[in-house]
């Protein structure tokens, strides 16, 4: 099952099979081939952003969240990073085992109802299936949605001297669940800080304008996965100062504790942004004046060299930031 | 008065690019015989006539005071009649280098002896000069820009030559002729003393003893690099040099002014003098004797000590000065390569030193030091560097017509090689390769070697881990139009390599080493492989063992326990003694990690049990540099004495293995009785039966003729002397690594067998 951890093996199993006699991508101005959180398509003068996003987490229900919190926030980000900061319609379509506790089914519906009220992302369609008993792992929740954007922010438009800003601390989320997954009692507060972040980015937009060129959501394959992808696509090198990456004191001990690497762990509801160095300031102000940006921080910057790779300063050498991988293999002797 | 006889020669060996011609041009004209020597693609040729007493002493000569870069390996004599020539002279002109295919640029070597006396002689236009060198002697590959290598394709090219040097450069008969390198103090690269105060240009020597005696810390410029530089019985300075380069435990390297000063703190036996004092100046590892309280600072908790003897003249002027012994550390930040440009220095290392000790000639190439250990009696390589690249070595048997492949090694001491029929060029040490300057050393000596050997790549061959950057780098080389990459089992390389430099096409071997990544996505490291060129079958090793944190796990070893020792208060007790945790809960973390193999990834690796041992027995509990608590454990082991216990063989996945969990276990009861050493002693006696069993039983069952041991373990003295003797005592006969490095250097050699043996079938 090494596939659906979000790495190299998920994009060549995706490439090979999912995308193959999808690459007519119409006239979509960012298309299935493009890898990015959504596509977006010309509407008259306007550009309509969609996306669609199917959750299975274990487990459901985990500290700071569960999956209805998640299935929401997840698409509402990836269309807020896009640039479609302005949910138009979000659709839900969950599936269950047919013995799947009815109060848990409530709980699930609710947060998913609060998390669409926070995010401003009215549901505008619906469907649930019901599956046999051992069919299905408990619940799958699919959801889907519109959004149009004045300006596309996609992964690919970094270009050298663009400051790279993380809008909140990163790890919380993927070791606040693989505590709860694997049993582990970490003796700190790890919860997961998912959350709809598309009022944060409509501020920077504000503030930033056309000079705001890539937005990205850093989820399954963390800081390290979502800043890789970024240079590849857009053609730079990223030169990332360790120090100013914002983490907390829990999550970098945990991480130290499993040998786990924070900028390799999953995030929901940080963002992080490519910005042109005259808009930086203003848009890190935007970001400290919205309760949740205060711990954005300027991490690094785009550059014109070491193309498709990110470059770490560690205070005592450079090295080069690693992708998290499939299988977790150690490359020291 | 004697017959006048004609003798035609032709002497194979190691006869180009090392002055052969003129040696013999002098032998001959100073016995005043006739005749001629020529170069005859891949070896010499000539003929003397002249009294049969002189010719004949001639070609004594020949085969025993032939130049030290020489290797003569046959010297065949015909009788002919005379034809009545009376002069001697030196038949196909232009630089005595050019070879026929091979790589045409030699190595480096140290300075010769005769140049050493012009250095001392205070009659000598060389006196006291640094840079003194001959055509047996001196700087070759780490200068050299392009081919073919003359004076103008290197950096010796800013130099004008003065008339006096001119002189001898353009005379067959003076050791000068023809050396691309000669200069003297009229017109040579020159010294100076830099520091933040200014620059000295008149006694940089004498400034930097100086500085060297009021405890100062110092970079050297030398040949291929740069190294720290400090008094190495200071141990004040020793620990400061420590801090400022962030290294607490990593062993230092010596330079010391000569074998009989080595003696007093070191053993040197037969071997170790050999080595120490070749040409080509290794670094030795020697066995510490005497305890020298500031050895302890230089190897901390090691019995062993890396030393070599001054190389070039620059170091000869040095320890006229100093009694020394003094730390020669590379100068490099770490994971990144050595500096060589003085700016650089500056800019990188300016914290580090207090002052510089320059010249201005270029170094093109960077050449680590290269670094051997005696194990068993014969030298291995811990590195294979300055002094040996760019020699070639073997090709797979029989293979000809394969394209040209380049390799791009591992991960860890990465070197990269090419290949065609004229055999493997295996490249300096690169080093880690995992951040911006790693990389472009491995990408710039790509593009030298292949400039340098003349191979132009058709293939590439890489490791199977799928994150090395090397991969990364090999998959660009294949978008850019070669062939490839062809994915060779980290395991596999390492065996075809000891194949390869014994050219055998099949043998059993025992891989162990640290890390490598598995066929089946686990970390192997402890393998019984039956390895052919093309394919190598895992038949044997150790069982699979649970590594909670992964790379965590390697750093602080008693992580490995938590997988191995089926003893939950032991364990915890093991983690927070260790400060690998700090509290009985967070054991109890790791523990479960083992357990739901969270971020714990399975592995059959020797290192990690003899890392698991050192931390079983309190002997290392942190790992600082590759390979520490394996060290640490050996330091032990030598003081201990091997107890009884019986080898846990058991069948994993229908391979035979040693039981690791069981073993440990055993080990850990008998540490209830015996002392650390003992148990220590043990450990590693235990893996190398174990593992040598193993091998020696599989080959007899399949009638395989030869087994063989390598990896990084087998620079482990005790382990590599069992092991033989297991398998020596089971009547099969045994190859050892004594080319190419048993450690990761030697993974690009085997990967470039491995990708042009399975091109050809
Ligand atoms: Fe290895
Ligand atoms: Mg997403
Ligand atoms: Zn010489
Ligand atoms: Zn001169």
């Amino acid at each position: 099952l090494t596939h659906g951890t979000g790495g190299q093996a998920t994009r060549d199993l995706v490439s090979e099979t999912l995308t193959a006699g999808f690459e007519d991508a119409g006239d979509a101005l960012v298309g299935l081939a493009d890898f990015d959180d959504g596509a977006v398509l010309p509407v008259g003068d306007k550009k309509l952003v969609v996306t669609t996003d199917t959750h299975v987490v274990q487990p459901p229900f985990f500290p700071g969240g569960d999956i209805g919190r998640l299935a929401v926030s997840g698409t509402v980000n990836d269309l807020a990073v896009m640039g479609a900061t302005e949910v138009r319609g979000l659709t839900s379509g969950v599936v269950v085992e047919a013995n799947y506790p009815r109060e848990k089914l409530e709980r699930i519906a609710d947060s998913m109802a609060e998390a669409c009220r926070e995010a401003d992302a009215p549901v505008v369609s619906g469907d649930t299936k019901v599956m046999g008993n051992g069919e299905l792992d408990g619940i799958t929740i699919n959801t889907a949605g519109v959004g149009v954007a004045e300006h596309v922010t996609p992964d690919s438009d970094l270009s050298p001297q663009d400051v790279i800003i993380v809008t909140d601390t990163i790890g919380e989320h993927g070791i606040a669940l693989l505590a709860e997954r694997e049993g582990i009692d970490f003796e700190a507060d790890l919860e997961s800080d998912v959350q709809p972040v598309n009022d944060l980015l409509a501020a920077v937009l504000e503030v930033g304008g056309e000079a705001v060129t890539a937005m990205k959501d850093p989820t399954r394959t963390g800081l390290a996965g979502a800043l890789n992808e970024m240079a590849r696509k857009s053609e730079v090198g990223i030169e990332v100062t360790d120090e100013r990456v914002p983490v907390t004191g829990d999550v970098t001990g945990a991480g130290e504790l499993l040998g786990l690497d924070p900028y390799q762990i999953a995030n929901e509801g940080v963002a992080i942004l490519g910005v042109e160095p005259t808009a930086a300031e203003p848009v890190l102000a935007a970001l400290r004046d919205h309760p949740k940006g205060e711990n954005a921080a300027a991490i690094g910057k785009a550059i014109d060299d070491h193309h498709g790779r990110v470059v770490l300063d560690t205070g005592i050498g450079n090295r080069y930031m690693r992708e998290p991988s499939k299988e977790a293999v150690p490359r020291i002797c | 008065m004697s017959e006048r006889v004609r003798a035609s020669v032709r002497v194979d060996g190691v006869v180009q690019g090392v002055g052969f011609r003129p040696f013999v041009y002098r032998t001959a004209t100073a016995a005043g015989v006739g005749g001629y020597v020529r170069n005859a693609g891949g070896y010499i040729d000539a003929a003397f006539e002249g009294d049969r007493d002189a010719v004949e002493d001639v070609i004594e000569t020949i085969r025993s005071e032939a130049p030290p870069l020489s290797r003569v390996r046959a010297v065949d004599v015909s009788w002919e009649r005379p034809a009545g020539v009376e002069a001697f002279e030196i038949r196909d002109s232009g630089a005595d280098e050019a070879g026929d295919g091979g790589v045409s640029v030699p190595p480096d070597t140290g300075i010769c002896e005769r140049c050493l006396a012009d250095v001392r002689d205070p009659t000598s236009r060389y006196h006291g000069y640094w840079a003194t060198s001959c055509v047996d002697c001196g700087p070759r590959y780490t200068v050299v820009r392009d081919v073919p290598y003359d004076r103008a394709s290197t950096s010796m090219d800013e130099f004008q030559m003065c008339p006096d040097c001119r002189d001898s450069y353009e005379t067959p008969s003076d050791r000068r002729y023809h050396a691309q390198t000669v200069a003297c103090p009229a017109c040579g690269p020159e010294l100076r003393y830099e520091t933040d105060g200014g620059v000295d240009t008149d006694t940089p020597l004498d400034s930097a003893t100086q500085a060297l005696a009021d405890g100062e810390i110092l970079a050297v410029k030398g040949t291929g690099g740069t190294h720290l530089v400090c008094d190495a019985t200071a141990v004040a300075t020793v620990q400061r040099l420590r801090q400022r380069t962030g290294r607490p435990t990593k062993p230092f390297a010596l330079m010391v002014p000569d074998v009989s000063a080595v003696e007093s703190f070191a053993a040197v036996g037969e071997g170790e003098r050999e080595t120490l004092t070749d040409l080509r100046r290794p670094i030795t590892l020697l066995e510490a004797e005497g305890d020298m309280p500031w050895l302890a600072a230089v190897a901390p908790g090691l019995h062993t000590v890396g030393v070599m003897l001054p190389y070039a003249g620059l170091h000869h002027l040095l320890f006229d000065r100093v009694e020394g012994p003094l730390v020669m550390t590379s100068a490099n930040r770490p994971g990144e390569p050595m500096v060589t440009a003085a700016t650089a220095l500056w800019e990188t290392l300016g914290e580090v030193i207090d002052g510089a000790l320059l010249h201005d000639r270029e170094i093109v190439a960077r050449c680590d030091d290269s670094v051997v250990r005696v194990v068993d009696g014969a030298p291995h390589f811990l590195r294979r560097s300055r002094g040996w690249t760019p020699a070639r070595l073997p090709n797979p048997p029989g293979d000809d017509t394969s394209p040209a492949v380049l390799a791009v090694g591992g991960s860890r001491d990465v070197t990269i090689a090419l290949a065609d029929g004229g055999g493997v060029v295996l490249s300096q040490h690169i080093g880690g390769v995992d951040g911006p300057a790693g990389t472009a050393f491995h990408r710039e000596t790509i593009d030298r070697l292949t400039d340098l050997a003349g191979i132009s790549p058709a293939l590439v061959a890489c490791d199977r881990h799928p994150e090395y950057i090397t991969t990364a780098e090999a998959r660009r080389h294949a978008r850019d139009g070669l062939v490839g990459p062809v994915q060779v089992d980290h395991h596999h390389a390492h065996a075809a390599a000891l194949c390869g430099e014994h050219e055998i096409e099949r043998a059993v071997i025992v891989t162990a080493d640290g890390t490598g990544y598995g066929r089946d996505g686990t970390i192997w490291g402890g393998e019984v492989l039956d390895t052919r060129y093309e394919t190598a079958d895992r038949v044997g090793g150790l069982a699979p063992f649970s590594l909670p944190g992964g790379e965590k796990a390697v750093r602080h070893p008693a992580r490995i326990l938590a997988g191995l020792l089926d003893d939950d208060d032991a364990v915890d007790d093991r983690l927070v003694e260790t400060g690998a945790v700090e509290t009985a809960a967070e054991a109890a973390v790791v523990r479960r990690q083992a357990e739901t193999g969270t971020n714990a990834p399975a592995t059959t690796s020797a290192g990690r049990y003899l890392d698991a041992i050192s931390a079983l027995l309190g002997v290392c509990s942190r790992r600082d540099y590759q390979g520490e608590p394996a060290l640490r454990l050996e330091a032990h082991a030598s003081e201990g004495a091997v107890r009884d216990i019986e080898l846990p063989f058991t069948t994993d996945d229908g391979r035979r293995v040693l039981d690791t969990a069981t073993l440990v276990s055993r080990l850990a009861a008998l540490r209830k009785r015996e002392s650390t050493a003992d148990v220590a002693a043990t450990a590693q006696d235990a893996l190398a039966r174990g593992l040598g069993t193993i091998a020696a039983d599989y080959a007899r069952d399949n009638g395989i003729t030869a087994v063989g041991f390598t990896g990084g373990v087998a620079y482990n003295e005790a382990i590599y002397a069992v092991l033989r003797q297991t398998v020596s005592d089971a009547g099969i006969a045994f190859v050892g690594p004594e080319r190419v490095p048993p450690g990761d250097g030697g993974i690009a050699y085997g990967q470039a067998l491995v990708a042009t043996a399975r091109d050809a079938s």
